[in-house]
């Protein structure tokens, strides 16, 4: 595919000129540590040098709440009406982990049930992706099979240079959207970008503190459900759910309706946790996952196992948001490296 | 990505309650009917599968569908009064309005049981997802399909029997079927058997050949039926039975109802004894 460059003014132009034509989903800092993806409207409040955001990007294709449909039950007849979808959108500086979430989200959206809601979001969204410029100490993507400048699942990959940003093609979707603003961009005539995405990649690998082998954990775990270390880990676990909702693979969710007048109202989703109490638990009071011990092991069986059972993907992308923001340091990456020294010892 | 073109699975179609069967005091039974004809026609359900329940705005609960596919034109759920959605429910009348999605979930391997006899195990509103299969079965088209069935069930009390049209008057008329319901204490009026479920079906011996033992119930009933049943000679693969767990979407996404790496609304809610053993303990 081919590859262009743009100087760091044709890049405002230009992402000032799709958030006209365009939803335009990008990162944005919130305050001193907090950043996000939310829809912005020119290239002013985009902070393109943030490392990963606080929240992953997922939430744009599958919002943290949702309202599915609106339903009127007046004069003993139900009608219900379909909530509005956003349309065509781009979510623009995806970092190369959170690709790989939303790659790691499409399977469960689709199959034999097509989820509407996450399909048509998709299908309206242009992904961008945005190359590493850093290795922060918990990012450990290149152990999930990923790295800082992969681009899989973008349909343009941008990567930082020192007189501007390259710019790769890698679908036609993408090819269509450099096409409709080509007046920005300029052919990668001398062949800089792809070797110097390349470069990039090799010194950020080196940057890494932290690497871990998920070599035959799955295994392991496909042979060990109940181990004692499920348990050890529980008693540190607050519950606190913070690990799902940061997470950009995480995609269980509640459904739920309001009702102000008894008659009509709207029927929403929103993203819940496998870490919850009430999670499982069933109307007549039986809880399949009583405690957090169950709970806990749901999770990481989910990241490492299951997530792979089901889709052939790993359920983890190596971001680390969940290292850096659990409240008492459980580490999906000291876990990998304690099932193989269990599994040493098996 | 592949286009979306289906119809939106989770928004559910209306209903409406035609008729409401006091089943016992806390269990209704509920007759429904798709509001738009088109959809009642197409609505395709085999027996053990289940759907979502919805009133508009309170939510839904997933129920499994205890009417037979060949009973056409009408929808039935048995309800026990357990939670919010089900207590909702039974506030309706006759004429109310619902919302129905589905159906979801796998099927009693009705198919493979062909030219087997049956033996029914319930007990309580776990008679629910059997009795969809028990009136496949003996429907006149599929009669000769299957052996001789055997029907256990049983209840709390006389009280809490569900379907007693079924189990005392129209299923033992029924040409080879034999029905056997029990009470767990004596009471006035009562003159059938009195005991347990499990130490019923020890009581009776049932042979293991050439059959499958069907269960549903309460779990610490399935546990010594699942028992009494391997001391009988049942071999895992000729056991089998519906797990219920907590579900919100039906159809794989919402992440809820999943044992290991099975999602129950979608590889459940029927399961061989052999397949249980295989998963985690954790249903």
């Amino acid at each position: 595919m081919e590859a262009y460059t743009i100087s760091r003014d044709n890049l405002r132009t230009w992402l000032d000129t799709l958030a006209r034509d365009y939803t335009l989903i990008a990162p944005v800092r919130e305050e001193e540590t907090v950043s996000l993806f939310k829809p912005v409207r020119g290239f002013a409040e985009i902070n393109l040098g943030y490392t990963n955001s606080t929240v992953s990007p997922k939430g744009w294709l599958f919002p943290q709440t949702e309202e599915m449909f609106f339903f009127s039950t007046s004069d003993g007849q139900i009608t219900l009406a379909d909530a509005q979808t956003p349309g065509p959108a781009v979510l623009f500086g995806l970092r190369p982990c959170d690709i790989k979430g939303i790659l790691a989200l499409d399977p469960v959206f689709n199959g034999a049930y097509q989820d509407c809601y996450y399909q048509k979001r998709r299908q309206d969204t242009i992904l961008v992706g945005l190359s590493c410029t850093r290795v922060e100490r918990h990012c450990f993507c290149t152990s999930m099979g990923g790295g800082p400048t992969d681009g899989e699942g973008a349909d343009l990959l941008l990567t930082e240079m020192d007189d501007g940003y390259g710019i790769e093609v890698l679908t036609p979707r993408g090819e269509e959207l450099v096409n409709r603003y080509q007046q920005y961009f300029d052919a990668d005539r001398e062949n800089r970008v792809i070797p110097a995405r390349e470069e990039l990649g090799k010194k950020l690998a080196r940057q890494f503190t932290r690497n871990v082998d998920t070599t035959g954990v799955k295994e392991f775990l496909d042979q060990h459900f109940e181990l004692p270390y499920w348990g050890e880990l529980a008693r540190r676990c607050l519950g606190c759910g913070i690990c799902t909702y940061i997470c950009p693979t995480c995609h269980c969710f509640d459904i739920f309706d309001q009702s102000p007048d008894g008659e009509s109202g709207v029927r929403s989703r929103c993203w819940d946790s496998c870490m919850f109490s009430h999670f499982t638990r069933m109307a007549g009071g039986h809880n399949p996952r009583p405690t957090q011990k169950e709970r806990v092991r749901n999770r990481f069986l989910h990241k490492l196992k299951y997530h792979r059972d089901r889709y052939n993907l790993d359920g983890c992308v190596g971001c680390g948001r969940c290292v850096t923001r659990c409240p008492v340091n459980i580490d999906i990456r000291q876990i990998i490296a304690d099932l193989q020294e269990v599994a040493r010892h098996d | 990505m592949t286009k979306c073109h289906c119809r939106n699975p989770l928004k559910p179609y209306p209903a409406t309650i035609v008729k409401i069967i006091d089943e016992t005091p806390d269990v209704k039974t509920f007759q429904m009917v798709f509001d738009d004809p088109e959809v009642m026609e197409n609505f395709r359900q085999k027996p053990g599968q289940v759907a979502q329940l919805s009133v508009f705005g309170v939510g839904e609960a997933t129920i499994s569908i205890t009417s037979s596919p060949t009973r056409k034109g009408i929808l039935e759920f048995s309800v026990k009064k357990v939670g919010m959605l089900t207590s909702a429910l039974h506030r309706l009348e006759p004429g109310n309005k619902v919302g129905i999605r589905g159906p979801y979930g796998n099927h009693f391997p009705y198919e493979v049981m062909k030219g087997k006899d049956l033996l029914f195990i319930g007990g309580g509103i776990g008679l629910a997802p059997l009795r969809a299969l028990i009136d496949f079965v003996l429907a006149e088209e599929n009669r000769r399909d299957y052996g001789k069935v055997d029907i256990i069930y049983g209840a709390r009390s006389m009280d809490d029997l569900c379907f007693k049209y079924d189990i005392l008057d129209r299923w033992p008329q029924m040409p080879g079927t034999t029905v056997y319901t029990t009470i767990d204490r004596t009471e006035p009026g009562w003159e059938g058997h009195v005991g347990f479920v499990p130490a019923y079906l020890e009581e009776i011996n049932p042979s293991p050949e050439n059959k499958y033992a069907i269960t549903c119930g309460p779990p610490i009933m399935i546990k010594f039926v699942l028992q009494a049943l391997e001391k009988m000679g049942f071999s895992d693969d000729q056991v089998i039975t519906t797990l219920e767990l907590k579900m919100k979407c039906g159809i794989g996404k919402c992440g809820r109802c999943n044992i290991g790496s099975k999602y129950v609304c979608l590889d459940g809610p029927v399961f061989y004894l052999s397949q249980l053993k295989q998963l985690p303990p954790e249903f």
